[in-house]
């Protein structure tokens, strides 16, 4: 039983299991192209010109690809917010909260410094405040659960309402920019606090944040004591609690810093693709990157992928509705179908085993 | 032992068939080998032990006697017809009955429910009719069972009787019992033996497995001993066998007792751990421990024996912090007498799989799970430096532990107790918890486990250790404490310890 052989066998098993499971997520995509296909031909729609369209004037049409990527930015940052907290075995379903919420912050602050404000200054006070905030909006569920053994999953969800009605409060109050012409929307972030676009092309430098983020966790977790001692409590708590791991600090910074991930996400929103705060602001954004997460298998590398397929969806149902006459929401049918596929095919591997 | 070439039934010319005969049954999971052309037959009347080491196969060998698994190869004869179970409701109607290793009742339910559960009942349930069969069953088997008790509140030995009693409702003639005596005491093994007396007095065959060799001299009346899912005795007597050759066959090499003479314990020796009036409550809200007293000195084994359940888990969780006291004391000292740090002790957890196994990591990740300093280097852990330790560990304690790569949930029982004693046992503590330490280990293992032990204890550690192994208890430790709902119900020197009177104590009766 003990350590014979451990050298190339292993590899190549490993090599398997992984190819083995890239192609169960070929398959798992392809069932679900193929039952969104029925769908479309229910609709007196030929499928093969739609996913042509699809093709042609979505995934090699270098403007929509931008677009993408600009959406997928804020989504990928949510995701993240999932993964950290998701290590520990906690379940952040306070993205959207939390995004709002850091939105909300940068807004204010990016007033507190006034339009005028030097870029560095008003971006540094803009993402400090973003990351406070979600940080201690995250942290407000933390301290419930670990004063209160209040589940997380059910105080992040409501606290999104709150975050929801506290911004549109805001927005109809206060903050609410008289020249927009009865909007409710909260005055446009000043010029040098708008995040600039990367060279020539569309895609403002969130995409960038959202890539070292992403990098520095994946650091955090493989490389660094604290990602190991996350991944004991994630694991297996009583473990850790007789290992002596300071299990309460653990999940706490887990969740805060999950909080901090969306807030940055609700910032970057802000700062590159919306400017200013309406009603629908962040809409879902914590939702899917939820989504994103659970695609990767709350893997932070991996969630860089899924936000761009997830954000990728979302871009097509513009086109969709556009050019095939489909109802707009036809595309939350095609996401919710990979999602179903995706985690039921990639996890018969845990059955198997 | 003969190599079975002939694929029928082995009876003897003018004979009636056996009951059971298994011929050549093989079946390998992956690239293990549970079982290759394994032999069994039991007749009418027969009590059958089944013995060899942890995962020589004996329980996969009645899985397929039941229908749990198919077998990859062999063929299986009930009173010479040839068969095929298939499944367990199949085997079932063939008149076989199996008591698993690990009780499968429900809790909430009462007897007669859980019976009901098994049996084939109509579209009404009509209790009162089983009740009343389930009564004149249990009289007839002498099985002693209240239909009405809720499960729930039943001891293990009771709950056995119960699973007996649901086979033989459902017509079971091969009655199989997989390691039935592993979690009872001693009272509770005698009465389970009368219960098997009484089947074959009414003509059953019976399978038990074990390995205690008193219990098969006791009982049964041949024995098959498996090694490495192979036959290495097939259906001898068990009288003809020496103690030394039956574990040999059952080992694969001869194990020197466990060494009797060693230095006495100092009674000026500093006292280590200090219980004095400990009161906690368990998991579900009872007090669990009702006023321990308790101390163990330097170089000294303390053996806490028991009915699983008596407060033995509660006792490990209070001396090593795990859990609040609602009164008393705990003292945990080092060995120049200064109250310890946190962690000062080493711990065998009751449960290993529950209470260390971190899913995904390797064996070299729960290396460092001992809540003791981790070597660093830079933000993270130096795992050259624990790879390191970890095989000076190995060497050290000399458990062959798996290698340090592999993922730790995905090894047996046996091999992830292995890595933690390593963990714990490789360096001095003063204070040394084991709770169960040789369970799941082979004969060979348990041994050496036992010898680290004693090592600790001969360099000045306090050692507690439980264990349901009373042999284990009385051949290890210097006192025993026995413990029975909360209390300590008795103390016995080791030397003078009779296996009746603390049987006696662990049931709450006076020694
Ligand atoms: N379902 C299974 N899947 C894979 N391996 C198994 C399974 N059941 C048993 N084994 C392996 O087969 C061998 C024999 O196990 P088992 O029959 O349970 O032994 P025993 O009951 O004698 O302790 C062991 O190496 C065990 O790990
Ligand atoms: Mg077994």
């Amino acid at each position: 039983m003990t350590g014979v052989a451990v050298g190339a066998p292993r590899r190549t098993a490993a090599l398997t299991a992984r190819t083995g499971t890239a192609a169960r997520w070929l398959a798992a995509c392809t069932a679900a192209l193929v039952i969104f296909s029925a769908f479309i031909l229910a609709n007196d729609v030929d499928p093969l010109s739609v996913l042509g369209t699809i093709w042609t004037s979505v995934l090699t049409e270098p403007r929509q690809v931008e677009q993408i990527l600009v959406r997928a930015t804020p989504f990928a940052l949510a995701a993240l917010a999932v993964v950290v907290p998701g290590r520990a075995g906690l379940v952040n379903v306070g993205g959207e909260g939390q995004v709002i919420v850091g939105a909300v912050a940068a807004a204010g602050a990016g007033m507190w410094v006034g339009a005028d404000a030097a870029p560095a200054v008003a971006v540094t006070v803009m993402v400090l405040a973003a990351v406070v905030a979600g940080g201690a909006w995250a942290g407000i569920a933390a301290a419930l659960r670990l004063v209160g053994d209040v589940n997380e999953a059910v105080t992040t969800v409501l606290l999104n309402f709150v975050a929801l009605y506290l911004m549109l409060f805001l927005i109809l109050g206060s903050w609410r920019d008289d020249a927009a012409m009865g909007q409710a929307t909260s005055p446009e972030i000043g010029p040098g606090a708008k995040l600039p676009l990367l060279g020539t092309s569309g895609v403002h430098v969130g995409i960038v944040v959202a890539v070292i983020a992403a990098l520095v966790i994946w650091f955090a977790f493989t490389r660094t004591t604290w990602g190991f001692r996350l991944t004991v409590v994630g694991g297996n708590p009583e473990a850790a609690r007789r290992a002596g791991l300071p299990v309460t600090v653990l999940l706490l910074s887990a969740l805060v810093l999950g909080g901090v991930l969306a807030g940055l996400a609700g910032y970057v929103h802000l700062a590159g693709a919306e400017y200013k705060l309406r009603p629908t602001f962040g809409a879902n954004i914590g939702y899917i990157g939820f989504l994103a997460s659970w695609l990767a298998r709350h893997r932070p590398l991996a969630v860089l992928v899924s936000a761009a397929a997830v954000a990728a969806i979302a871009i097509t149902g513009n086109t969709l509705q556009i050019s095939a006459g489909l109802p707009a929401a036809s595309v939350n049918i095609l996401m919710g179908l990979v999602l179903v596929a995706v985690l039921g095919w990639t996890s018969v591997r845990k059955a198997d085993a | 032992m003969t190599a079975p070439s002939h694929r029928r039934p082995p009876s003897r010319i003018g004979a009636p068939p056996a009951l059971l005969d298994v011929v050549g049954f093989t079946k390998s999971f992956g690239d293990v080998h549970a079982n290759t052309d394994v032999d069994l037959s039991v007749q009418r009347g027969e009590v059958h032990a089944l013995a060899g080491e942890n995962g020589a196969g004996k329980s996969t060998l009645l899985k397929m006697i039941f229908g749990v698994y198919e077998p990859d190869a062999g063929r299986m004869f009930v009173d010479g017809q040839p068969v095929t179970p298939g499944n367990p409701a199949h085997a079932r109607a063939l008149g076989i009955g199996m008591v698993f290793q690990d009780l499968r009742l429900v809790p909430a339910l009462t007897v007669a429910e859980n019976v009901a559960l098994s049996l084939r009942t109509g579209f009404r349930l009509r209790m009162d009719g089983l009740v009343r069969r389930i009564e004149e069953a249990s009289r007839s088997y002498g099985l002693d069972v209240d239909p009405r008790a809720q499960v729930r509140t039943l001891s293990i030995g009771e709950r056995q009787r119960v699973e007996i009693l649901k086979t033989l409702m459902a017509g079971a003639r091969l009655v199989i019992l997989d390691e039935p005596t592993s979690v009872l005491a001693p009272q509770e093994v005698q009465s389970l033996f009368e219960v098997v007396e009484r089947l074959k007095a009414e003509g059953l065959g019976v399978v038990i497995v074990t390995h205690k060799l008193n219990e098969v001299r006791a009982i049964a009346d041949r024995m098959t001993i498996l090694r490495r899912g192979e036959v290495v005795l097939n259906a001898v007597a068990p009288a003809d066998y020496t103690d030394g050759a039956l574990i040999e066959a059952m080992v694969g090499r001869a194990v020197a007792p466990l060494p009797r003479q060693r230095r006495p314990v100092d009674p000026a020796g500093r006292t280590l751990l200090a219980l004095s009036d400990v009161r906690t409550d368990g998991d579900r809200g009872y007090e669990a421990l009702k006023g321990i007293d308790l101390d163990v000195r330097a170089g000294e084994l303390v053996g806490i024996a028991g009915v699983a359940g008596s407060g033995q888990r509660e006792l490990f969780e209070v001396v090593l912090g795990l859990r609040p006291l609602t009164s008393g004391h705990v003292e945990v000292r080092d060995v120049d007498g200064v109250p310890a740090r946190p962690r000062v002790a080493a711990a065998i957890p009751e449960d290993p799989v529950a209470d260390s196994v971190v899913p995904g990591l390797s064996v070299l990740q729960h290396m460092v799970l001992d809540g003791r300093e981790v070597p660093r280097k830079g933000v993270g852990v130096d795992w050259a430096e624990v790879g390191r330790r970890t095989a000076e560990a190995d060497a050290k304690v000399g458990l062959d532990i798996a290698a340090p790569r592999r993922t730790l949930s995905g090894l047996s029982g046996g091999n992830i107790q292995r890595v933690v004693l390593t963990r714990e046992l490789s360096t001095f503590s003063p204070v040394v918890v084991a709770a169960y330490p040789s369970r799941g280990l082979d004969i060979a293992n348990a041994r050496r486990t036992q010898e680290v032990l004693l090592e600790q204890r001969a360099a000045g550690a306090a050692v507690l250790m439980v264990s349901e192994d009373l042999e284990e208890l009385i051949s290890m430790a210097d006192r025993i404490v026995v413990m029975h709902d909360g209390h300590v119900a008795g103390v016995v020197a080791a030397a003078d310890a009779d296996r009746m009177a603390l049987g006696r104590l662990m049931l709450g009766g006076a020694a």
